[in-house]
């Protein structure tokens, strides 16, 4: 279980690893870090790679009083000694990232879940086997 | 120009069966000049989600019973009970809704790495089994479900090539298969037909072959762009062959509408998966298929012959079904694993495995390869993610490139952003201030050449029974060993440096490097292989156990060799051969 405290040093570890861009803030201001403590919370693999990294960070007072780059310098030591609890921990960091409208308009991407609407297919073209059409067979007889 | 029906069906067997069970009539040009019918599928109003199959009395004696649901076991279950054998199929998974795949869900991406993950170590549903796979380079995927893992495939679906099933007369490595391409033709041909081909005849790489049902899925402009690097080389390409429709096809099934996410569970059920295809025509012949429910044992009586199985009802409660004949259609890892647990006083190693190998020669398939970023915004999450174009320039054996075999490259598609964040050619995007340039430069621009490498069997790459992990039964799970070969090794490096060729040809400005993918563990293979010499294979050429004379072997598990392809048209076709073999040649089975 993540308690408030945790969700801060979160908030701010998030500002780290997605910096703010453009007019968008960084992930921490968008205010995804209650969103990843949700989204963790329902899966054991993704909460032990949270809290693995929160407990291996600095406390959070020590932490928030570090500049850009010395938290920036705690995180890279976090990825060091704990590679697949961080990594697992980037991955849903990312994914959650991604699917804010905010960052899909900042893409200029639709966003929208695959289905039910799709893409619209493309007319099939047999010009395009011109070429390949003139090679003799050359698959291996036994 | 010969027409002629019945191509397919030289005597009374699984095929005629098929055709008889089905209402409409195409004929098809073949490419031989010889011509074929084909009878798409009936239609029916029921979903398959909505079937059940309550009438049957579960103490009577069934002639078959089949373990496991996938492509392999409903292929049998459709033909035999079309054949008026009374079939039973116990699947530990469950019938999935199309229309409640998450590919409709706004979440999709979270799914995609949680709840609907590929990997059942991730997924970690109660019907999924964990495997342990400390000592393996390479993570077993698969589904549990009626359907199999056809629920989550991309279905791209070439053929073996005749070579493959010749490796030891013309390579001097593994062993021949007792089979050949030739005896699986007509087979491969039914199935395309049963799950519905998208292709088009005339690929060089391979022999000629009959009309497929459907013209192929349009390669795209980021298709095209790609080709038109692999014709500038001179090197060979083809449209995939995939079992996704592009045209309406089947009972119910629309043609694709290029959503981009086909390893999600088809909501528009244009991917053809099993559970759409095979089981409702099973079912209307009677087949009685249990769900939710864990084999445990395959039981024997005294003389070591099959007599049906013990299972985990969808309760927990212990049960016994009855058969004269069993069908392992568990998969290359779910088989040797049940057959490891059937041991008993007159097979203390396992039953069916007096020569050994039950376990022996995983084969996996080494993928890798590399990735290209265009300058010039392909958005290539638009189409199937991974059956667009194949080369096969590089199949067959050549001495000189320093390895044995050889490899199809077979394109890729990216995704939405997530995706390309959490890893393109398995490089996770950086966090920190490099984050944003990296992305956006992949993102919409990022297409990926993949190797899929011959893999030749080793009996040290095996699955056994582990002594700890279990799974929701308290079942032992299976232990993966697993390791890279020197040829298979060098035969990634060779395609990866011949992939970067094309990716610059084609245009792009950066290439990210794959050595070799983990989690690509979906073709499972080689682990009760099929042989002459029951020293040295667990099957013979039919399928049928060397040891038990009613026990047969469907899935991946039977092959001697790995190929360079997909292998679930394979397995498909060597299931309906061994059902026709049952069909014709063990009536003894059949009450």
């Amino acid at each position: 279980m993540v308690i408030k405290p945790d969700a801060d040093l979160l908030s701010a570890a998030l500002d780290r690893v997605v910096p703010p861009v453009g007019d968008l803030p960084g992930a921490g201001g968008m205010g995804l870090s209650e969103e990843v403590i949700k989204r963790c919370s329902a899966d054991d693999r993704f909460n032990g790679a949270l809290n693995t990294v929160l407990e291996a960070l600095p406390s959070p007072n020590d932490f928030m009083a570090l500049d850009d780059g010395g938290r920036d310098g705690a995180l890279r030591a976090v990825e060091s000694s704990h590679p697949a609890a961080f990594g697992l921990w980037l991955d849903i960091v990312y994914t959650i990232y991604y699917m804010q409208p905010d960052v899909h308009a900042r893409l200029n991407w639709h966003g929208r879940s695959p289905q039910p609407d799709g893409n619209e297919m493309p007319p099939w073209d047999e010009s395009i086997l011109s070429v390949i059409r003139q090679r003799e067979p050359f698959w291996r007889k036994v | 120009m010969v027409w002629h029906r019945g191509v397919y069906a030289p005597r009374k067997g699984a095929i005629f069966h098929l055709w008889r069970a089905l209402d409409a009539r195409i004929v098809i040009p073949s490419e031989t000049g010889v011509e074929s019918v084909w009878i798409p599928a009936h239609r029916t109003d029921t979903l398959p989600s909505d079937m059940t199959t309550t009438d049957h009395d579960p103490d009577r004696t069934a002639d078959v019973l089949i373990v496991g649901a996938g492509a392999s076991g409903a292929a049998v279950a459709a033909s035999l009970s079309e054949a008026s054998f009374d079939v039973v199929c116990i699947e530990q998974g469950h019938w999935q809704d199309s229309f409640k795949y998450p590919s409709a869900d706004p979440d999709f991406d979270l799914k995609a790495i949680s709840s609907w993950s590929i990997n059942p170590n991730k997924r970690r549903l109660p019907v999924d089994y964990p495997t342990n796979v400390e000592d393996s380079a390479v993570d077993p995927v698969m589904f549990n479900g009626v359907g199999g893992s056809t629920i989550m495939w991309v279905a791209h679906t070439p053929r073996l090539h005749p070579s493959d099933f010749r490796v030891k007369s013309q390579d001097d490595v593994a062993d021949d298969w007792p089979i050949s391409y030739e005896d699986l033709e007509p087979w491969y041909d039914l199935n395309d037909h049963v799950m519905g081909c998208s292709g088009i005849s005339g690929d060089p790489a391979n022999p000629p072959r009959s009309t497929r049902p459907m013209p192929p899925i349009p390669i795209g402009r980021d298709g095209e762009m790609i080709a038109g690097a692999f014709d500038r080389l001179g090197w060979h390409w083809w449209p995939s062959d995939a079992y996704i429709n592009s045209t309406r096809y089947g009972e119910g099934r629309d043609a694709c509408n290029f959503c981009g996410h086909n390893m999600l569970g088809c909501y528009q059920r244009a991917k053809a998966s099993t559970d759409l295809t095979y089981w409702p025509r099973a079912i209307d012949q009677g087949t009685e298929l249990v769900t939710g429910a864990r084999v445990r044992e395959i039981t024997t009586d005294s003389t070591g012959r099959a007599t049906g199985v013990n299972y985990l009802d969808a309760e927990g409660i212990d049960r016994h079904r009855s058969a004269r004949a069993v069908v392992m259609a568990a998969n290359g890892i779910g088989t040797p694993r049940l057959l490891l647990l059937s041991d008993s006083e007159k097979s203390p190693n396992g039953l069916s495995n007096s020569s050994g190998l039950v376990g022996k020669n995983l084969m996996f398939h080494m993928f890798g390869g590399a990735s290209g970023v265009f300058p010039n915004h392909p958005d290539p999450w638009v189409g199937p993610v991974a059956n667009i174009i194949l080369s096969q320039e590089f199949y067959e054996t050549d001495s000189d490139r320093g390895f044995l075999r050889g490899y199809t490259f077979q394109m890729g598609r990216g995704q939405g952003p997530g995706a390309i964040a959490r890893g393109v050619a398995g490089q996770r995007a950086p966090w920190g201030n490099e984050h944003h340039a990296i992305l956006e430069r992949r993102f919409r621009n990022t297409l990926s050449l993949g190797c899929i490498g011959d893999d030749l069997p080793e009996e040290h790459n095996s699955v056994t029974l582990d002594k700890r992990l279990t799974d929701s039964s308290g079942l032992p799970a299976p232990k993966i060993t697993y390791r890279v070969s020197e040829n298979s090794r060098a035969l990634l490096d060779h395609a990866i440096a011949q992939g970067t060729k094309v990716l610059e040809e084609a245009g792009a400005t950066e290439i990210l490097i794959n050595p070799q993918s983990r989690e690509t563990g979906w073709h499972l293979l080689g682990t009760a292989r099929m042989g002459n010499d029951p020293e040295r294979s667990v099957v013979d050429k039919n399928g049928q156990s060397h040891d038990v004379d009613n026990l047969f072997i469907v899935d991946g598990s039977v092959f001697v060799t790995g190929g360079a392809v997909n292998p679930t048209p394979t397995i498909q076709a060597i299931a309906l051969r061994t059902a026709d073999y049952i069909i014709n040649e063990r009536g003894d089975l059949k009450a």
